[in-house]
Protein backbone atom coordinates (compact mmCIF):
# COMPACT_ATOMS: atom_id res chain seq x y z
CA UNK A 1 0.00 0.00 0.00
CA UNK A 2 1.62 3.82 -1.12
CA UNK A 3 1.98 6.07 1.28
CA UNK A 4 -0.12 8.84 -0.63
CA UNK A 5 -3.14 6.71 0.02
CA UNK A 6 -5.23 7.90 3.04
CA UNK A 7 -5.34 5.27 5.63
CA UNK A 8 -7.87 4.44 8.09
CA UNK A 9 -6.43 6.04 11.00
CA UNK A 10 -7.75 3.23 13.95
CA UNK A 11 -8.45 0.44 11.48
CA UNK A 12 -5.89 0.47 9.12
CA UNK A 13 -6.91 -3.44 7.61
CA UNK A 14 -10.40 -1.75 6.97
CA UNK A 15 -9.88 -2.15 2.97
CA UNK A 16 -8.83 -5.46 3.13
CA UNK A 17 -12.02 -6.75 5.26
CA UNK A 18 -14.15 -5.24 3.05
CA UNK A 19 -12.26 -6.70 -0.25
CA UNK A 20 -12.82 -10.24 1.62
CA UNK A 21 -16.66 -9.67 2.38
CA UNK A 22 -17.31 -8.23 -1.11
CA UNK A 23 -15.57 -11.59 -2.66
CA UNK A 24 -17.13 -13.86 -0.49
CA UNK A 25 -20.81 -12.15 -1.52
CA UNK A 26 -19.82 -12.50 -5.07
CA UNK A 27 -18.68 -15.78 -4.86
CA UNK A 28 -22.55 -17.01 -2.88
CA UNK A 29 -24.00 -14.75 -5.64
CA UNK A 30 -21.98 -16.60 -8.39
CA UNK A 31 -23.05 -20.15 -7.21
CA UNK A 32 -26.59 -18.68 -6.90
CA UNK A 33 -27.15 -17.84 -10.58
CA UNK A 34 -24.32 -21.19 -11.88
CA UNK A 35 -27.47 -23.32 -9.51
CA UNK A 36 -30.47 -21.49 -11.32
CA UNK A 37 -28.29 -22.03 -14.68
CA UNK A 38 -27.91 -25.70 -13.87
CA UNK A 39 -31.61 -26.02 -12.97
CA UNK A 40 -33.36 -23.53 -14.64
CA UNK A 41 -37.24 -22.98 -13.46
CA UNK A 42 -39.14 -22.59 -16.10
CA UNK A 43 -42.18 -20.00 -15.28
CA UNK A 44 -45.84 -20.61 -16.87
CA UNK A 45 -46.59 -23.19 -19.54
CA UNK A 46 -45.96 -26.64 -17.79
CA UNK A 47 -47.97 -29.91 -19.91
CA UNK A 48 -50.00 -31.84 -17.63
CA UNK A 49 -47.80 -34.36 -15.78
CA UNK A 50 -47.48 -37.69 -17.22
CA UNK A 51 -47.31 -39.43 -13.72
CA UNK A 52 -48.74 -37.13 -11.19
CA UNK A 53 -47.12 -36.50 -8.57
CA UNK A 54 -44.20 -36.93 -9.92
CA UNK A 55 -41.20 -35.15 -11.43
CA UNK A 56 -40.39 -37.06 -14.80
CA UNK A 57 -37.30 -37.31 -15.75
CA UNK A 58 -36.51 -35.87 -19.43
CA UNK A 59 -33.04 -36.79 -19.99
CA UNK A 60 -32.66 -39.36 -23.04
CA UNK A 61 -29.81 -42.04 -23.90
CA UNK A 62 -29.52 -43.29 -27.76
CA UNK A 63 -28.82 -46.45 -27.04
CA UNK A 64 -27.09 -48.67 -29.71
CA UNK A 65 -29.36 -51.48 -31.17
CA UNK A 66 -29.20 -55.33 -29.47
CA UNK A 67 -29.26 -57.89 -31.42
CA UNK A 68 -32.15 -60.39 -30.20
CA UNK A 69 -32.88 -63.73 -31.51
CA UNK A 70 -36.10 -62.97 -32.17
CA UNK A 71 -37.16 -59.31 -33.76
CA UNK A 72 -39.62 -58.78 -30.85
CA UNK A 73 -41.68 -55.47 -31.52
CA UNK A 74 -42.45 -53.41 -28.13
CA UNK A 75 -44.50 -51.16 -30.80
CA UNK A 76 -46.61 -53.82 -32.18
CA UNK A 77 -48.06 -55.80 -29.21
CA UNK A 78 -47.54 -52.71 -26.41
CA UNK A 79 -48.22 -49.88 -28.58
CA UNK A 80 -50.66 -50.87 -31.65
CA UNK A 81 -52.16 -53.60 -29.60
CA UNK A 82 -52.14 -52.12 -26.54
CA UNK A 83 -50.92 -54.86 -24.15
CA UNK A 84 -50.34 -53.70 -20.89
CA UNK A 85 -46.76 -53.94 -19.71
CA UNK A 86 -47.41 -56.01 -16.62
CA UNK A 87 -48.98 -58.59 -18.59
CA UNK A 88 -45.72 -59.96 -19.68
CA UNK A 89 -43.02 -58.10 -17.15
CA UNK A 90 -45.13 -59.62 -14.72
CA UNK A 91 -42.62 -59.70 -11.61
CA UNK A 92 -41.97 -55.87 -11.63
CA UNK A 93 -44.93 -55.46 -9.56
CA UNK A 94 -43.50 -57.58 -6.78
CA UNK A 95 -40.21 -58.27 -6.93
CA UNK A 96 -36.36 -56.43 -7.93
CA UNK A 97 -36.32 -57.44 -11.44
CA UNK A 98 -39.28 -57.22 -14.05
CA UNK A 99 -38.37 -60.34 -15.44
CA UNK A 100 -39.05 -62.13 -19.41
CA UNK A 101 -41.93 -64.02 -19.70
CA UNK A 102 -41.79 -67.80 -19.96
CA UNK A 103 -42.27 -68.82 -23.51
CA UNK A 104 -45.20 -70.57 -22.68
CA UNK A 105 -46.62 -67.07 -21.83
CA UNK A 106 -45.58 -66.22 -25.37
CA UNK A 107 -47.61 -69.73 -26.90
CA UNK A 108 -50.44 -68.63 -25.63
CA UNK A 109 -51.30 -66.36 -28.16
CA UNK A 110 -49.15 -67.27 -30.47
CA UNK A 111 -50.72 -70.99 -31.01
CA UNK A 112 -53.73 -68.97 -32.81
CA UNK A 113 -52.28 -65.96 -33.58
CA UNK A 114 -49.89 -65.13 -36.63
CA UNK A 115 -48.44 -68.06 -36.58
CA UNK A 116 -47.45 -67.72 -40.41
CA UNK A 117 -44.93 -65.29 -39.91
CA UNK A 118 -41.59 -66.11 -39.97
CA UNK A 119 -40.51 -65.36 -36.54
CA UNK A 120 -43.72 -66.69 -34.88
CA UNK A 121 -42.32 -70.17 -36.77
CA UNK A 122 -38.80 -69.55 -34.86
CA UNK A 123 -40.19 -69.40 -31.68
CA UNK A 124 -42.50 -72.27 -32.24
CA UNK A 125 -39.48 -74.12 -33.51
CA UNK A 126 -37.95 -73.01 -29.74
CA UNK A 127 -40.78 -74.29 -28.11
CA UNK A 128 -41.45 -77.49 -29.79
CA UNK A 129 -37.52 -78.20 -29.30
CA UNK A 130 -38.60 -77.05 -25.17
CA UNK A 131 -36.11 -74.77 -25.62
CA UNK A 132 -36.49 -70.49 -24.67
CA UNK A 133 -35.33 -67.57 -26.60
CA UNK A 134 -31.79 -66.32 -25.14
CA UNK A 135 -32.57 -62.92 -25.16
CA UNK A 136 -29.69 -60.31 -24.76
CA UNK A 137 -29.55 -58.04 -21.47
CA UNK A 138 -30.74 -54.08 -22.94
CA UNK A 139 -31.02 -52.15 -19.50
CA UNK A 140 -27.96 -53.52 -17.78
CA UNK A 141 -27.21 -52.01 -13.89
CA UNK A 142 -23.81 -52.38 -12.58
CA UNK A 143 -23.41 -55.35 -10.15
CA UNK A 144 -23.18 -53.25 -6.99
CA UNK A 145 -26.46 -50.85 -7.69
CA UNK A 146 -29.96 -52.39 -5.66
CA UNK A 147 -32.91 -51.81 -7.75
CA UNK A 148 -36.39 -52.76 -7.12
CA UNK A 149 -38.71 -52.55 -9.42
CA UNK A 150 -41.54 -53.29 -6.85
CA UNK A 151 -40.58 -50.21 -5.04
CA UNK A 152 -40.43 -47.74 -7.88
CA UNK A 153 -44.04 -48.88 -9.21
CA UNK A 154 -45.90 -49.16 -5.67
CA UNK A 155 -44.59 -45.63 -5.70
CA UNK A 156 -45.79 -44.17 -8.91
CA UNK A 157 -48.58 -46.76 -10.19
CA UNK A 158 -50.12 -48.93 -7.29
CA UNK A 159 -50.24 -46.76 -4.27
CA UNK A 160 -50.59 -43.92 -6.76
CA UNK A 161 -54.05 -42.73 -6.28
CA UNK A 162 -54.12 -41.08 -9.68
CA UNK A 163 -52.90 -43.73 -11.56
CA UNK A 164 -54.53 -46.96 -12.87
CA UNK A 165 -52.61 -50.07 -13.55
CA UNK A 166 -53.00 -49.43 -17.22
CA UNK A 167 -51.23 -46.25 -16.94
CA UNK A 168 -48.31 -48.42 -16.52
CA UNK A 169 -46.45 -47.23 -19.48
CA UNK A 170 -46.16 -44.10 -18.50
CA UNK A 171 -44.80 -45.27 -15.24
CA UNK A 172 -42.19 -47.59 -17.07
CA UNK A 173 -41.33 -44.94 -19.54
CA UNK A 174 -39.26 -42.87 -16.47
CA UNK A 175 -36.56 -45.26 -17.08
CA UNK A 176 -37.06 -47.08 -19.82
CA UNK A 177 -38.68 -44.48 -22.55
CA UNK A 178 -41.39 -45.10 -24.52
CA UNK A 179 -41.17 -48.54 -25.60
CA UNK A 180 -44.04 -48.69 -27.47
CA UNK A 181 -42.72 -46.55 -29.89
CA UNK A 182 -39.86 -48.67 -30.99
CA UNK A 183 -39.41 -51.80 -32.65
CA UNK A 184 -36.62 -54.07 -30.96
CA UNK A 185 -36.20 -52.80 -27.50
CA UNK A 186 -32.96 -50.40 -26.80
CA UNK A 187 -31.72 -48.47 -24.12
CA UNK A 188 -33.25 -44.90 -24.13
CA UNK A 189 -32.36 -43.79 -21.18
CA UNK A 190 -28.80 -43.45 -19.41
CA UNK A 191 -29.76 -44.62 -16.55
CA UNK A 192 -26.06 -42.97 -14.84
CA UNK A 193 -25.88 -42.52 -11.23
CA UNK A 194 -26.75 -39.27 -11.99
CA UNK A 195 -30.12 -39.98 -13.88
CA UNK A 196 -30.86 -41.45 -10.72
CA UNK A 197 -30.07 -39.42 -8.31
CA UNK A 198 -31.63 -36.29 -9.80
CA UNK A 199 -34.92 -37.97 -10.35
CA UNK A 200 -34.56 -39.42 -6.43
CA UNK A 201 -34.07 -35.46 -5.68
CA UNK A 202 -36.82 -34.17 -7.27
CA UNK A 203 -39.49 -37.21 -5.78
CA UNK A 204 -38.25 -37.37 -2.41
CA UNK A 205 -36.71 -40.47 -2.83
CA UNK A 206 -34.14 -41.76 -0.21
CA UNK A 207 -30.64 -40.11 -0.84
CA UNK A 208 -28.74 -42.77 1.55
CA UNK A 209 -26.02 -44.47 -0.43
CA UNK A 210 -26.81 -47.88 0.78
CA UNK A 211 -30.35 -47.89 -0.10
CA UNK A 212 -29.21 -48.23 -3.77
CA UNK A 213 -25.10 -49.33 -3.14
CA UNK A 214 -24.39 -53.27 -1.99
CA UNK B 1 -35.45 -22.31 -0.54
CA UNK B 2 -34.58 -25.09 -2.02
CA UNK B 3 -31.08 -24.07 -3.53
CA UNK B 4 -27.49 -24.32 -3.00
CA UNK B 5 -27.55 -21.02 -0.24
CA UNK B 6 -30.59 -22.88 1.36
CA UNK B 7 -28.58 -25.99 1.50
CA UNK B 8 -25.22 -24.53 2.97
CA UNK B 9 -27.54 -23.04 5.30
CA UNK B 10 -29.36 -25.85 6.17
CA UNK B 11 -26.14 -28.00 6.39
CA UNK B 12 -24.89 -25.43 8.56
CA UNK B 13 -27.66 -25.31 10.93
CA UNK B 14 -27.73 -28.81 11.22
CA UNK B 15 -24.00 -29.24 12.02
CA UNK B 16 -24.10 -26.66 14.70
CA UNK B 17 -26.94 -28.00 16.18
CA UNK B 18 -25.70 -31.22 15.99
CA UNK B 19 -22.73 -29.88 17.71
CA UNK B 20 -24.23 -28.50 20.35
CA UNK B 21 -26.19 -31.53 21.08
CA UNK B 22 -23.11 -33.65 20.86
CA UNK B 23 -23.66 -36.10 17.33
CA UNK B 24 -26.35 -37.07 15.20
CA UNK B 25 -29.23 -38.16 16.70
CA UNK B 26 -31.83 -38.51 14.27
CA UNK B 27 -31.05 -42.29 13.51
CA UNK B 28 -34.26 -44.21 12.50
CA UNK B 29 -32.32 -47.76 14.09
CA UNK B 30 -29.33 -48.54 15.72
CA UNK B 31 -28.51 -51.96 14.44
CA UNK B 32 -26.69 -54.35 17.22
CA UNK B 33 -25.69 -57.52 18.06
CA UNK B 34 -25.27 -59.30 21.54
CA UNK B 35 -22.85 -62.60 21.26
CA UNK B 36 -22.91 -65.16 24.42
CA UNK B 37 -19.60 -66.35 24.59
CA UNK B 38 -20.91 -68.92 27.17
CA UNK B 39 -22.61 -70.45 24.23
CA UNK B 40 -19.79 -70.32 21.95
CA UNK B 41 -18.17 -73.60 20.96
CA UNK B 42 -15.72 -72.09 18.09
CA UNK B 43 -17.24 -74.11 15.61
CA UNK B 44 -16.47 -71.48 12.74
CA UNK B 45 -20.33 -71.82 11.12
CA UNK B 46 -20.67 -68.47 11.69
CA UNK B 47 -17.60 -67.29 9.85
CA UNK B 48 -18.58 -69.88 6.80
CA UNK B 49 -21.85 -68.58 6.53
CA UNK B 50 -20.30 -65.43 5.99
CA UNK B 51 -18.36 -66.69 3.56
CA UNK B 52 -21.81 -68.34 1.44
CA UNK B 53 -23.74 -65.24 2.25
CA UNK B 54 -21.75 -62.37 1.37
CA UNK B 55 -19.77 -63.42 -2.09
CA UNK B 56 -16.34 -64.17 -0.25
CA UNK B 57 -13.51 -65.15 -1.74
CA UNK B 58 -11.36 -67.76 -0.57
CA UNK B 59 -7.99 -67.12 -1.10
CA UNK B 60 -5.64 -70.06 -0.51
CA UNK B 61 -3.02 -71.37 2.12
CA UNK B 62 -0.27 -69.22 0.50
CA UNK B 63 -2.44 -65.66 0.70
CA UNK B 64 -4.64 -66.49 3.91
CA UNK B 65 -1.12 -66.83 6.32
CA UNK B 66 0.17 -63.19 4.45
CA UNK B 67 -3.29 -62.11 6.11
CA UNK B 68 -5.23 -61.47 2.88
CA UNK B 69 -7.81 -63.29 3.86
CA UNK B 70 -11.11 -62.38 2.96
CA UNK B 71 -13.06 -63.82 6.34
CA UNK B 72 -15.04 -60.81 7.65
CA UNK B 73 -16.21 -62.51 10.29
CA UNK B 74 -13.05 -64.57 12.54
CA UNK B 75 -12.88 -66.59 15.23
CA UNK B 76 -10.16 -65.74 17.70
CA UNK B 77 -8.97 -68.53 20.06
CA UNK B 78 -7.31 -67.56 23.51
CA UNK B 79 -5.55 -69.98 25.81
CA UNK B 80 -5.63 -69.23 29.68
CA UNK B 81 -1.55 -69.69 30.63
CA UNK B 82 -0.76 -73.14 31.62
CA UNK B 83 -0.17 -74.52 34.89
CA UNK B 84 -2.84 -71.66 36.64
CA UNK B 85 -3.73 -73.53 40.00
CA UNK B 86 -1.85 -76.29 39.46
CA UNK B 87 1.91 -76.14 39.74
CA UNK B 88 2.96 -79.29 38.26
CA UNK B 89 1.04 -79.40 35.12
CA UNK B 90 2.56 -78.76 32.31
CA UNK B 91 -0.60 -78.53 29.92
CA UNK B 92 -3.88 -76.23 29.50
CA UNK B 93 -5.92 -76.50 32.37
CA UNK B 94 -8.81 -75.69 29.64
CA UNK B 95 -9.38 -75.83 26.27
CA UNK B 96 -9.23 -72.42 24.50
CA UNK B 97 -11.47 -69.85 24.67
CA UNK B 98 -13.23 -68.71 21.47
CA UNK B 99 -14.43 -64.73 20.24
CA UNK B 100 -15.93 -64.09 16.63
CA UNK B 101 -14.40 -60.90 15.91
CA UNK B 102 -16.39 -58.95 13.16
CA UNK B 103 -16.90 -55.12 12.49
CA UNK B 104 -18.17 -53.55 15.50
CA UNK B 105 -20.23 -50.81 13.28
CA UNK B 106 -18.80 -48.48 15.81
CA UNK B 107 -20.76 -45.41 16.35
CA UNK B 108 -17.74 -43.03 17.07
CA UNK B 109 -16.00 -45.22 13.73
CA UNK B 110 -12.11 -44.77 13.82
CA UNK B 111 -12.26 -45.59 9.98
CA UNK B 112 -15.33 -43.06 9.21
CA UNK B 113 -13.31 -39.88 9.73
CA UNK B 114 -9.66 -40.66 7.66
CA UNK B 115 -11.27 -42.14 4.24
CA UNK B 116 -10.34 -39.22 2.06
CA UNK B 117 -13.43 -40.25 -0.08
CA UNK B 118 -15.79 -40.69 2.28
CA UNK B 119 -16.83 -44.08 0.98
CA UNK B 120 -17.36 -45.62 4.65
CA UNK B 121 -19.50 -43.37 6.55
CA UNK B 122 -22.66 -43.87 9.12
CA UNK B 123 -25.84 -44.22 7.73
CA UNK B 124 -29.42 -43.29 10.02
CA UNK B 125 -29.93 -47.23 10.90
CA UNK B 126 -26.58 -46.75 12.83
CA UNK B 127 -24.85 -48.80 10.47
CA UNK B 128 -21.11 -48.47 9.32
CA UNK B 129 -21.23 -48.81 5.86
CA UNK B 130 -18.69 -49.42 3.19
CA UNK B 131 -19.76 -48.13 -0.35
CA UNK B 132 -17.60 -50.01 -2.66
CA UNK B 133 -18.05 -48.27 -5.98
CA UNK B 134 -16.64 -45.34 -4.48
CA UNK B 135 -13.93 -46.85 -2.54
CA UNK B 136 -10.25 -46.12 -4.00
CA UNK B 137 -8.63 -48.72 -2.14
CA UNK B 138 -6.06 -46.19 0.37
CA UNK B 139 -6.65 -48.42 3.00
CA UNK B 140 -6.16 -45.83 5.46
CA UNK B 141 -9.39 -47.03 7.59
CA UNK B 142 -7.90 -50.62 7.63
CA UNK B 143 -4.77 -48.77 9.40
CA UNK B 144 -7.02 -47.05 11.25
CA UNK B 145 -9.37 -49.76 12.70
CA UNK B 146 -8.26 -51.61 16.11
CA UNK B 147 -9.90 -53.98 15.71
CA UNK B 148 -8.21 -55.21 12.32
CA UNK B 149 -11.71 -56.14 10.75
CA UNK B 150 -11.19 -54.63 7.52
CA UNK B 151 -10.10 -56.82 4.45
CA UNK B 152 -8.56 -55.28 0.86
CA UNK B 153 -8.58 -56.82 -2.50
CA UNK B 154 -5.31 -57.28 -2.88
CA UNK B 155 -6.02 -59.22 -5.80
CA UNK B 156 -8.73 -59.75 -8.38
CA UNK B 157 -9.85 -62.33 -6.39
CA UNK B 158 -13.14 -62.57 -8.39
CA UNK B 159 -11.30 -64.28 -11.22
CA UNK B 160 -9.89 -66.77 -9.22
CA UNK B 161 -12.07 -68.13 -6.27
CA UNK B 162 -14.65 -68.97 -7.95
CA UNK B 163 -14.29 -71.33 -10.90
CA UNK B 164 -16.91 -72.40 -12.99
CA UNK B 165 -19.72 -73.65 -11.91
CA UNK B 166 -19.03 -72.63 -8.53
CA UNK B 167 -19.65 -68.50 -9.51
CA UNK B 168 -23.82 -69.92 -10.17
CA UNK B 169 -23.57 -69.89 -6.64
CA UNK B 170 -22.99 -66.44 -5.62
CA UNK B 171 -25.49 -64.36 -3.91
CA UNK B 172 -26.80 -62.12 -6.26
CA UNK B 173 -28.33 -59.39 -3.80
CA UNK B 174 -24.28 -58.32 -3.10
CA UNK B 175 -21.50 -57.20 -5.33
CA UNK B 176 -18.69 -58.61 -5.96
CA UNK B 177 -15.57 -56.92 -5.34
CA UNK B 178 -13.08 -56.14 -7.73
CA UNK B 179 -9.78 -55.50 -6.81
CA UNK B 180 -8.35 -52.41 -5.05
CA UNK B 181 -11.23 -52.25 -2.88
CA UNK B 182 -12.06 -52.53 0.77
CA UNK B 183 -14.70 -54.24 2.82
CA UNK B 184 -15.75 -55.54 5.97
CA UNK B 185 -19.11 -57.01 7.80
CA UNK B 186 -22.17 -55.13 6.71
CA UNK B 187 -24.26 -56.70 9.26
CA UNK B 188 -26.14 -58.41 6.27
CA UNK B 189 -26.90 -55.06 4.87
CA UNK B 190 -28.85 -56.77 2.07
CA UNK B 191 -30.94 -58.87 4.62
CA UNK B 192 -31.76 -55.78 6.42
CA UNK B 193 -32.83 -53.93 3.25
CA UNK B 194 -35.11 -56.98 1.82
CA UNK B 195 -36.67 -56.80 5.13
CA UNK B 196 -37.47 -52.93 4.92
CA UNK B 197 -39.13 -53.47 1.47
CA UNK B 198 -41.10 -56.71 2.74
CA UNK B 199 -42.11 -54.15 5.53
CA UNK B 200 -42.63 -51.61 3.27
CA UNK B 201 -44.72 -53.73 1.02
CA UNK B 202 -47.25 -54.91 4.12
CA UNK B 203 -47.05 -51.59 5.14
CA UNK B 204 -45.83 -51.75 8.60
CA UNK B 205 -42.53 -51.10 9.86
CA UNK B 206 -39.97 -53.30 10.71
CA UNK B 207 -40.13 -55.60 13.50
CA UNK B 208 -38.10 -57.50 15.95
CA UNK B 209 -36.95 -60.83 14.30
CA UNK B 210 -37.14 -59.82 10.66
CA UNK B 211 -33.74 -59.21 10.23
CA UNK B 212 -31.37 -62.32 10.79
CA UNK B 213 -27.83 -62.12 10.18
CA UNK B 214 -26.30 -65.34 8.20
CA UNK B 215 -24.05 -65.97 11.19
CA UNK B 216 -26.85 -65.12 13.70
CA UNK B 217 -28.83 -67.92 11.49
CA UNK B 218 -26.58 -70.44 11.45
CA UNK B 219 -25.35 -70.42 14.84
CA UNK B 220 -25.92 -74.06 16.26
CA UNK B 221 -26.13 -72.84 20.06
CA UNK B 222 -28.05 -69.24 18.98
CA UNK B 223 -24.99 -67.39 20.64
CA UNK B 224 -26.07 -64.40 18.47
CA UNK B 225 -28.69 -61.90 18.61
CA UNK B 226 -29.26 -59.03 16.23
CA UNK B 227 -32.09 -56.38 16.47
CA UNK B 228 -32.85 -52.79 16.73
CA UNK B 229 -31.76 -51.06 20.17
CA UNK B 230 -34.12 -47.81 19.51
CA UNK B 231 -36.86 -51.02 19.49
CA UNK B 232 -37.68 -50.72 23.11
CA UNK B 233 -39.54 -54.59 22.80
CA UNK B 234 -36.43 -55.92 20.71
CA UNK B 235 -34.51 -58.98 22.18
CA UNK B 236 -31.41 -57.24 22.15
CA UNK B 237 -32.67 -53.92 23.76
CA UNK B 238 -33.53 -56.20 26.54
CA UNK B 239 -30.51 -57.87 26.32
CA UNK B 240 -28.23 -54.50 26.47
CA UNK B 241 -30.26 -53.61 29.32
CA UNK B 242 -30.03 -56.63 31.66
CA UNK B 243 -26.15 -56.43 30.78
CA UNK B 244 -26.72 -52.79 31.86
CA UNK B 245 -24.19 -51.97 28.84
CA UNK B 246 -25.27 -48.82 27.33
CA UNK B 247 -24.10 -46.63 23.99
CA UNK B 248 -22.23 -44.08 24.19
CA UNK B 249 -20.37 -44.55 27.57
CA UNK B 250 -16.68 -45.37 27.87
CA UNK B 251 -17.00 -46.65 30.97
CA UNK B 252 -19.88 -49.07 31.81
CA UNK B 253 -21.15 -48.34 35.47
CA UNK B 254 -22.12 -51.76 36.43
CA UNK B 255 -24.25 -51.77 39.48
CA UNK B 256 -24.22 -56.40 39.64
CA UNK B 257 -20.13 -56.66 39.41
CA UNK B 258 -21.96 -60.62 38.31
CA UNK B 259 -22.80 -59.12 35.04
CA UNK B 260 -21.48 -60.51 32.47
CA UNK B 261 -21.52 -58.05 29.31
CA UNK B 262 -18.91 -56.04 27.96
CA UNK B 263 -17.54 -54.47 24.91
CA UNK B 264 -14.42 -54.52 23.19
CA UNK B 265 -11.83 -51.56 23.42
CA UNK B 266 -14.54 -49.79 25.51
CA UNK B 267 -11.59 -47.53 26.85
CA UNK B 268 -11.07 -46.09 23.45
CA UNK B 269 -14.38 -44.41 23.19
CA UNK B 270 -15.26 -45.73 19.82
CA UNK B 271 -18.56 -47.30 20.85
CA UNK B 272 -19.54 -50.64 19.32
CA UNK B 273 -22.56 -51.89 18.91
CA UNK B 274 -21.40 -55.93 19.80
CA UNK B 275 -22.34 -56.92 23.17
CA UNK B 276 -20.20 -59.95 24.26
CA UNK B 277 -20.79 -61.98 27.41
CA UNK B 278 -18.00 -63.46 28.86
CA UNK B 279 -17.68 -66.69 29.09
CA UNK B 280 -18.31 -68.38 33.06
CA UNK B 281 -15.46 -70.91 33.94
CA UNK B 282 -14.89 -73.49 36.96
CA UNK B 283 -11.92 -73.23 38.19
Amino acid sequence: MSADRPQHKSFPWIRTFIGAAVLGALIVLGAQVFENQLHPVKAGETPPPRVPGAVFPTDTFDGKDVQQPINYSHKLHAGDLGINCLYCHTYARRSRVAGIPPTAKCMGCHTVVAEDKPEIQKLTAMWKKGESPAWNKVNDLPDFVHFSHERHLQKFLLNNEDMNIKDSPDVCAMCHGDMNTVGVAKKMKPLTMGFCVTCHEKNNGPADCTRCHK
Amino acid sequence: MPSLLGNIFKSWSDYSKGNEEGGFHKYEHMYAMAIDLNKCTGCNACSTACYAENNLAWVGEERFGARQAMNWMRVERYFDEPNIGNETSDSLDHGASFLPMMCQHCSAAPCEPVCPVAATYHTVDGLNAQIYNRCIGSRYCANNCPIRVRNFNFYDNAQTAWPAPMDQGLNPDITVRSKGVMEKCTFCIQRIRGASDTAKREGREIQDGDIQTACQQTCPTSAITFGDLLDETSKISKAWKRQQVELGVYKQNKENPEMRGYRVYEELNIDTKVLYLERVREV
